[in-house]
């Protein structure tokens, strides 16, 4: 049972890392924005693919891959954020919302029409596994992890310390005050959508090789996911998402140990996500580091 | 070819109704009472999976197990509502959708009550292929024999139940018409534009607002009860969030603040949907056919996303009266 | 008619209403002032129902009315307009009008179908009662206009006759004067006025023209910093002591200390 349990949490911890680097963007995007961005797990999926490109195609090692799919993805939402999001800034919230739900639509059947819906990995080795003793890891979960202690620290130090980090911060906390002090918003939130995707297109590579296999459904099946963190962090926090990245991942695979009454059965991993948005919208929007705000 | 059989297009027809009185449901939650639904497929599920299984395992007569699907819906709508209704606008998109989501997972996962993701056909378990829509077929040969001998014309299936769910739109999009201009109506104007100004005029909002959430999904649940009656099976994939954006594109399309355009959206949004397997043509031919769903998929995304940026008052709407902009 | 107890609101720490105590006279015109951020709109809103007390109690006519909804108490004929005029922009200034109407039968979704006579004979009524309260208020001709063309000092009218055709007990106006020409300012008071003496509708205004208020009121209730700090005659209230002080800030003897 204690072995199970140190497994879970294990994964938690990967899955969770996972959630919280996408949050961190989506968070940073959603606070400059303040409109829901259903698009944003799309851009996991292009940088999931992105990626294999250059894993399969090019037969690039895993890190350029990496590299790659985050500059493709950084390029892709910068380019949605000039060209669609930025023009129809002022329509309103739900008819942005819309909006977001079209160009989420566009993206995936892009991916669809290309890729194609069947399976995809990367040239990882689907069968081996790492021993560690207290648990056992997958080859993709072991790049996972290393990517993300790799660029975990270099992004919380970039956003505690660097100018732009901190002018990122605080617009994305709160615009208004943020331009009233003098920073150009209009800048920080082209360099806010670039990094946003940049950081998608690393979690959506990441997925997928913690998944093993995956399809053009990749996104949409971690988008909601997304927005837990980003709701249970608090909308503009980054280290809000971080922590609330973080914990969702690790409560989600934690509810199946059978410590817990026998554990939820793994089906419904996903369901718990979706209910703690709810629940959170309903009774703590602000999140667990926002502060109650009237917006 | 197709492109020239009227038994497909009359296919095409009865669907388009169908949407049609899906998006009606939307309008009244969404255009009247301004409320931003992204869940409304939940409505369509849960009344389709109700129905299903009243018929499937307790054999009960149809009439009564589309009562009974209706009334689950009715049972959403309260469960979801209650809570979400008072929410800020993205607020509530958010989490409709999220429970527009809950209610497929569950769909998909509690298979013992739902087939799993086999859907209906697994309703009876494993080995059996349980059918749901035998009296419903009856019943349309019975109306498509009484509609040829009365008028001596040879009426096929297909026309018969697209002439049955263009009446029960037309009928759905002339009593709510009406309901529009009654006080009802006037007060969901109201409160779509100043809650606090209708409060203060004595307007319980709440109820009035809970009032559109119930009557719209009952009509998202005729929707899919009929959905699901035309095409013999269903299961949790068909009803993703897509579903309810095809509402929302029928609505935009036709001019969300026109109710008598959402036949011109549904019908619109139909033929261009239909319409993408008779493209051809290069470079389209390039395309196999089963890829042809994305393609369709792209084009509906494209949709909204071309009509909010350049067209948001639809091809009849008025640019004046435009609810979008709050 | 009105009695408010020890009601308390505070926001963020801050103590908007601390302890609030007044009564308000049937039939009478009671002015509530005092310098901005007194609280005076907060205590309306508290009263009115659009905020939830934290403390106190209410009475309307002899019966509780702390903490039930906004169109609850509106309905039981305590009505309010707001400092800045919500009407309806996108509808009609005669919709703006039948909207308030009274126990609207049609308002019931089914109704229209179960008893369509009873609708149109109260929607007729309501009409005709909508279209007297728009002559009286000079409207008339604007009553096809949308709302959003108005002037402020209309939107006022507006919101007056919006609240008239409720045929309530007793009215909440918040700043009525505020903002609007002098000769709209006069009609308004001529209405405010009759609506007094000719209905025996109870006032309780929040005004900042002091020459009105002392002129037109029976009776003048003076908050600062979230207390009643006097509540009297004009006349005994204009001398008081703590109110001019409240006004005018702190004496130069204390400056001095």
């Amino acid at each position: 049972m204690m072995e199970q349990f140190v497994q879970l949490l294990v994964n938690g911890l990967i899955t969770g890392t996972v959630l919280a680097l996408a949050g961190v963007g989506a968070t940073l995007v959603f606070g400059i924005q303040r409109v829901a961005n259903f698009a944003h797990g799309e851009l996991l999926t292009f940088g999931a693919y992105a990626g294999l490109l250059l894993d399969v195609t090019f037969g690039e090692n895993i890190v350029i891959s990496a590299l790659g799919a985050m500059l493709a993805t950084g390029v892709l939402a910068l380019a949605l954020h000039l060209c669609v999001l930025h023009p129809l800034r002022g329509r309103g919230l739900v008819a942005t919302s819309l909006v977001t739900v079209g160009l989420a639509l566009m993206l995936r059947d892009v991916v669809f029409l290309i890729a194609g819906p069947q399976l995809h990995s990367y040239r990882i080795n689907q069968t081996t596994v790492y021993n560690l003793g207290i648990a056992r890891i997958s080859p993709g979960q072991a790049i996972a992890m290393a990517l993300a202690v790799v660029v975990t620290p270099a992004l919380t130090l970039m956003l505690a310390r660097t100018p732009l980090g901190k002018s990122m911060r605080a617009t994305a906390d709160n615009r208004d005050l943020a331009a009233v002090a003098g920073i150009d918003v209009d800048r920080i939130g082209r360099q806010v959508w670039f990094l946003a995707g940049a950081l998608a297109g690393l979690g959506g590579v990441m997925t997928a090789v913690v998944q093993g296999v995956f399809d053009p459904n990749l996104g949409f099946q971690i988008l909601f996911m997304i927005f837990t963190t980003v709701v249970l962090g608090g909308i503009g926090s980054a280290y809000g998402a971080l922590v609330g990245g973080t914990a969702l991942g690790l409560v989600m695979e934690l509810s199946t140990w059978s410590g817990f009454a026998g554990g939820l059965d793994a089906k419904f991993k996903p369901v718990l996500a979706f209910l703690a948005l709810i629940l959170l919208l309903l009774w703590r929007p602000q999140g667990l580091f926002g502060r109650a705000r009237v917006l | 070819m197709d492109l020239f059989n009227p038994g497909f297009w009359l296919f095409v027809a009865a669907i388009a109704g169908t949407y049609a009185i899906m998006a009606l449901g939307l309008y009244v939650q969404f255009s009247l009472a301004g409320l931003p639904n992204f869940g409304h497929v939940a409505f369509m599920a849960v009344a389709a999976y109700a129905m299903a299984i009243l018929v499937v395992r307790v054999a009960a007569p149809l009439p009564l197990a589309v009562v009974g699907g209706t009334g689950a819906a009715v049972v959403l709508a309260f469960i979801v509502g209650i809570p979400t209704v008072r929410l800020r606008a993205d607020y509530l998109a958010i989490a409709t959708v999220a429970a527009s989501e809950v209610v497929r997972y569950l769909a998909m996962n509690l298979t013992d009550l739902t087939g799993g993701p086999l859907g209906s056909i697994g309703l009876l378990g494993p080995g059996q292929v349980a059918m749901y829509n035998t009296s419903w077929l009856g019943f349309v040969d019975r109306l498509v024999h009484a509609a040829s001998s009365f008028t001596g014309m040879n009426f096929s299936r297909d026309a018969v139940v697209a002439l049955l769910v263009w009446l029960l739109a037309v009928i759905a999009i002339a009593a709510l018409a009406s309901l529009e201009r009654s006080p009802w109506g006037r007060v969901m104007r109201a409160i779509r534009e100043d809650e606090t100004a209708a409060t203060a005029a004595g307007k319980n909002v709440f109820a009035f607002r809970m009032q559109a959430l119930v009557l719209g999904g009952v009509l998202g649940a005729i929707a899919g009860m009929l959905l699901a009656l035309q095409i013999g099976v269903f299961s949790p994939d068909d009803y993703e969030p897509t579903l309810t954006f095809y509402a929302y594109l029928i609505l935009i399309l036709g001019g969300s603040n026109r109710i008598w355009a959402i036949p011109l959206g549904a019908g619109l949004f139909s033929l261009l949907y239909s319409g993408t397997r008779f493209l051809n043509f290069f470079p389209l031919s390039l395309i196999d056919s089963g890829a042809r769903a994305f393609l369709r998929l792209f084009l509906v995304g494209f949709l909204l996303v071309l009509f909010m940026a350049l067209r948001p008052e639809g091809v009849l709407g008025n640019r004046r009266e435009l609810l979008l902009e709050k | 008619m009105l009695e408010v107890e020890e009601l308390r609101r505070s926001f963020g720490g801050v103590a908007a209403a601390d302890g609030v105590s007044l009564g308000v006279a049937e039939g009478s015109m009671t002015a509530l002032i005092g310098p901005n951020g007194a609280g005076k709109t907060t205590v309306f809103n508290l009263i009115s129902g659009f905020l939830k007390p934290q403390g106190g109690r209410i009475r309307f006519a002899g019966r509780r009315i702390d903490g039930q909804r906004g169109d609850m108490i509106a309905r039981a004929g305590l009505v309010r307009t707001f400092q800045t005029p919500r009407v309806l922009t996108r509808m009609s200034v005669l919709d703006n009008m039948l909207l308030a109407g009274r126990d609207q039968p049609g308002e019931g979704f089914a109704m229209r179908w179960i008893a369509p006579r009873r609708v149109a004979r109260r929607e007729q009524a309501i009409r005709r009662q909508a279209a007297e309260l728009l002559l009286l208020l000079r409207l008339d001709h604007l009553a096809a206009d949308y709302a959003g063309t108005l002037s402020g000092g209309q939107r006022k009218l507006l919101e007056l006759g919006r609240v008239l055709m409720t045929e309530p007990r007793m009215i909440l106006l918040d700043e009525p004067m505020a903002g609007i020409a002098p000769v709209l300012a006069a009609q308004m008071l001529e209405h405010i006025g009759m609506l007094r003496a000719e209905r025996g509708v109870t006032v309780f205004l929040i005004e900042h023209d002091m020459e009105m208020v002392m002129a037109v009121s029976d009776r003048v209730i003076v908050m600062d910093e979230g207390r009643v700090i006097a509540d009297g005659t004009p006349n005994a209230v204009q001398r008081d002591e703590r109110v001019i002080e409240a006004y005018l800030g702190r004496t130069s003897a204390e400056s001095a200390a």
